[in-house]
């Protein structure tokens, strides 16, 4: 009974899997945040270098990842892919579970894919320093190591209610030579100005994303790195996905649904763009792809599929995508790196036309999920990656009623190790089960601030 | 030095242990059935938690209704500003507290039950915060500790201040079954300090403030032109009548409709009238009393039937994180038990700008 599905260091992929090539229309382009008309390389090349502006474009299906990105990706890729037998003996489903595991990066989860070749490329153009958000410090403590590893300084702002929850990963960033300041933080004009409206906040993602965009605006050596969202970080992350399809085509199998947990779509578009390529060009019409998001913070599912910004000083492009508003600040709910007002441009796209589909869940019910995993699986995951476990579970389950044996993968993006105030607090009955009142909001749309 | 004004009501909760269901004018019959006092027990495990505190100075009452208690304790910081006559009544309760007042209290300790409660408040008002250790046969006022231990704790600690609503019982038609219920004010208590889940944040009023304005904010950018609201009472109501710029009653029921006062301190029989009269009509009411009773204590002038003819899927909940917090349960007691089943397991309550909480309902305490 085989547990474990490993590739040879060889088999990391030398490509990058572009999605963008297999849609059936282009992309609706990002819009200049003054002009609203849509934006050429030259808007981007204040903040990003041109190679990652290329691939934020490209429609090429394959783009080549460079040897020396391929090297460092050696440290912890091909990550093994699991069959979940103890879990699928402790629902008693007859579907097939099996996980992704990218908790075995060195920041310790998937994040590290796309930090180290954007921090190669920003290396390449010679950039010194680069500026970024995190939300739950997953993707902080990516970049920081990445950013070590090519000898660039890193600033990182973290959102405030995540900076004080969890000490460790901004001890990590710490490790690993980068600065952490909590946002909002008075270094930035964007940052004074919310803290003028509310000082207490428990700041946002958007509002982060704003400082860090500021300060690779106003420094001519310093460029601004996104974890999630852009188009180029979604095709980083495909090595999980083409990954995948490598492993289960060695014990002969395939997926009837794809999961993965939904902030900005990141982890969500690694693993399951390639399979949605396939089902795009017609190889496997019928897979089921599935994105776990919290209903505090449900954009996929309740939000508008409209232009907004990325960010809620609105500096960034306009991008269309399915938002719950720029200037919506998610309660603090402890999947942190969840709490985002927006979505992938792509992955909205393809939520849109039906390509893949959308489900919400609360905190305590993910928790419990989580502990199931943890219970018979061993692997203690990230609130974040818990999302993801509870949709698993769900479809397994759905599969014990019908009596399907479908094959079910999903992402298991990243390990809670630092996470474990969050499980006190689910032990403890002091989870908050968030919701985003939609019914009140859809009725009174028109009344909203408008997004655009 | 803190100044704690300290009464007790020698007899409250006798009346629950012989069937009574409340001991207001019914002392003799307590007595006659063996109802033992109890309240003093019970005040003094608060008392020795307290002997301990530095700093507290009490004023209290004689005898039996406070010092007795204080002396059994080993409590010497006290003196007496009030002489207990030998049989106390609710003129008592409120000459005692008003004494109080005059000696520069910082807070008053009370023993006793919602009739206490309601007796402290009406002479206290809010310019001291009050705090109920809990002895009566009812505890429908949210001025309570959970326990008498827990009272003590509350003022040994720094605290916050927050909003606690004083509950009314018509003890006559309670002892025929009948629970009627009305919001009799809203006092000020201790808040207990809450490490809350995001971070080692402590609970300050501030928040609580805070809070209510954001839920005022997000239910003004959801009201609807042309619907009749109905608005219950309470303070986080208050605050969403406030961000109209209209001015609600604090203890009743308005109707308003277009940023306009319809109707004020409605009565049930108004709510049916004016449902009748305008088609689209929701309600927006806030969990009231100590155990958080979203139906059924304190806004009871919205009836069954007026949330039937209005329609369940129009009710809107607000409270506070704060509250919330305090309450795991909410709970609903219409009066029509087929209309509480259809509230179903949970409820979505508005807490903040754009934010809900899905609480539990409980049918029963």
């Amino acid at each position: 009974m085989q547990t474990k599905i490993l590739l040879d260091e060889e088999q990391i992929p030398k490509k990058w899997y572009n999605i963008q090539a297999d849609l059936p229309s282009p992309l609706d382009p990002p819009l200049h945040p003054a002009t609203h008309k849509p934006i050429g390389p030259d808007d981007l090349s204040a903040i990003f270098p041109m190679e990652l502006i290329r691939q934020e474009v490209t429609t090429d299906r394959h783009v080549d990842i460079p040897e020396e990105v391929r090297d460092v990706l050696r440290l912890w890729r091909p990550s093994p892919l699991y069959r979940a037998h103890r879990l699928e003996k402790f629902l008693k489903t007859p579907a097939k579970i099996y996980y992704k595991w990218e908790g075995v990066s060195p920041a310790g989860s998937h994040k590290t894919n796309t930090s180290i070749p954007q921090a190669y490329y920003n290396m390449k153009a010679g950039i010194e320093r680069i500026s970024t958000e995190t939300g739950a410090g997953q993707w902080g403590s990516a970049l920081a190591f990445a950013t070590m590893l090519y000898d660039l300084e890193c600033t990182i702002y973290m959102v405030r209610s995540s900076y004080t929850q969890k000490p460790y990963r901004k001890s990590m960033m710490h490790v690993w030579g980068a600065e952490c300041i909590p946002s909002p933080s008075t270094k930035t004009n964007s940052g004074r100005a919310v803290l003028e409206k509310d000082p207490e906040t428990p700041g946002a993602l958007g509002i982060a994303i704003s400082e860090a965009v500021e300060d690779a605006a106003t420094h001519a050596n310093t460029n601004y790195a996104l974890g999630s969202v852009l188009n180029h970080v979604c095709l980083h992350q495909t090595v999980i996905g083409l990954e995948c399809r490598e492993q289960l085509a060695m014990v002969d199998d395939y997926p009837d649904v794809v999961i993965g947990c939904v902030g900005g779509g990141s982890n969500f578009a690694g693993i399951s763009f390639p399979f949605a390529g396939d089902k795009l060009t017609g190889k496997h019409k019928d897979i089921d792809i599935i994105g776990a998001e919290p209903a505090s913070c449900p954009s996929l599912t309740k939000g508008l599929y409209t232009y907004d910004f990325g960010d809620v000083a609105g500096l960034t492009p306009l991008m269309k995508m399915f938002t719950l508003g720029h200037d919506f600040v998610p309660p603090a709910m402890h999947a942190g790196g969840l709490r985002y007002h927006g979505d992938s441009p792509i992955v909205s796209r393809l939520v849109h036309d039906g390509v893949m589909r959308a489900v919400a869940y609360h905190q305590s019910e993910v928790f419990e999920a989580a502990q199931t995993f943890a219970r018979t699986e061993g692997i203690i995951v990230a609130p974040e990656t818990s999302h993801a476990v509870k949709a698993a579970i769900d479809e397994a389950l759905a599969c014990k009623k019908t009596g399907e044996d479908k094959t079910i993968l999903f992402n298991c993006s990243g390990h809670g190790n630092f996470d474990m105030t969050a499980y006190d607090a689910f032990y403890s009955g002091e989870l908050v089960d968030y919701e985003y009142p939609d019914e009140l909001i859809k009725q009174a749309i028109g009344r909203i601030p408008k997004i655009s | 030095m803190r100044r704690i004004g300290f009464l007790v009501n020698p007899v409250a909760g006798m009346g629950g242990s012989v069937g009574l269901k409340g001991t207001d004018g019914n002392v003799d019959e307590a007595r006659r059935r063996g109802a033992l006092p109890r309240a003093q027990d019970r005040a003094a495990i608060a008392i020795r938690r307290l002997t301990a505190v530095p700093d507290l100075f009490f004023v209290t009452c004689s005898g039996e209704m406070g010092g007795s208690v204080l002396r059994a304790c080993g409590e010497t910081r006290y003196w007496v500003a009030y002489q207990y006559p030998g049989t106390s009544t609710a003129e008592d309760t409120k000459k005692a507290v008003s004494a109080f007042l005059q000696e520069g209290v910082d807070l008053i300790l009370f023993c006793g039950g919602d009739g206490t409660a309601r007796d402290v408040f009406e002479a206290a008002q809010q310019t001291v915060p009050i705090l109920g250790i809990p002895a009566g046969v009812k505890m429908y006022s949210a001025v309570f500790a959970l326990d008498p231990a827990a009272a003590a704790v509350l003022i040994s600690e720094p605290y916050g201040l927050q909003d606690a609503e004083v509950m009314d019982v018509d003890e006559e038609e309670y002892r025929h079954g009948v629970l009627n219920t009305h919001l009799f004010g809203i006092a000020r208590i201790p808040a207990r300090a809450h490490m809350t889940q995001v971070a080692k944040q402590v609970f300050e009023e501030a928040d609580e403030n805070r809070a209510k304005e954001e839920i005022a904010r997000f239910l003004n950018e959801v009201m609807l032109p042309g619907v009749l609201y109905i608005i219950g009472a309470g303070t986080t109501t208050e605050a969403i009548s406030r961000q109209l710029g209209i001015k609600k009653t604090l203890l009743g029921v308005d109707a308003v409709r277009d940023g306009c006062l319809v109707a004020s301190d409605t009565d049930e029989k108004t709510l049916l009238d004016l449902v009748s009269r305008y088609p689209e009509t929701k309600i927006i009411i806030s969990p009231i009393g100590a155990q958080g009773f979203i139906l059924g204590r304190g806004n009871q002038q919205i009836s069954a039937s007026v949330v039937r003819n209005v329609g369940l899927h129009n009710l809107i909940v607000a409270a506070t994180p704060h509250k919330l917090r305090e309450t795991p349960f909410l709970y609903v007691d219409s009066g029509e038990p087929a209309l509480d089943h259809e509230f179903g397991e949970s409820i979505q309550v508005i807490s903040g700008y754009r934010i809900a909480q899905r609480k539990k309902i409980s049918r029963s305490l």
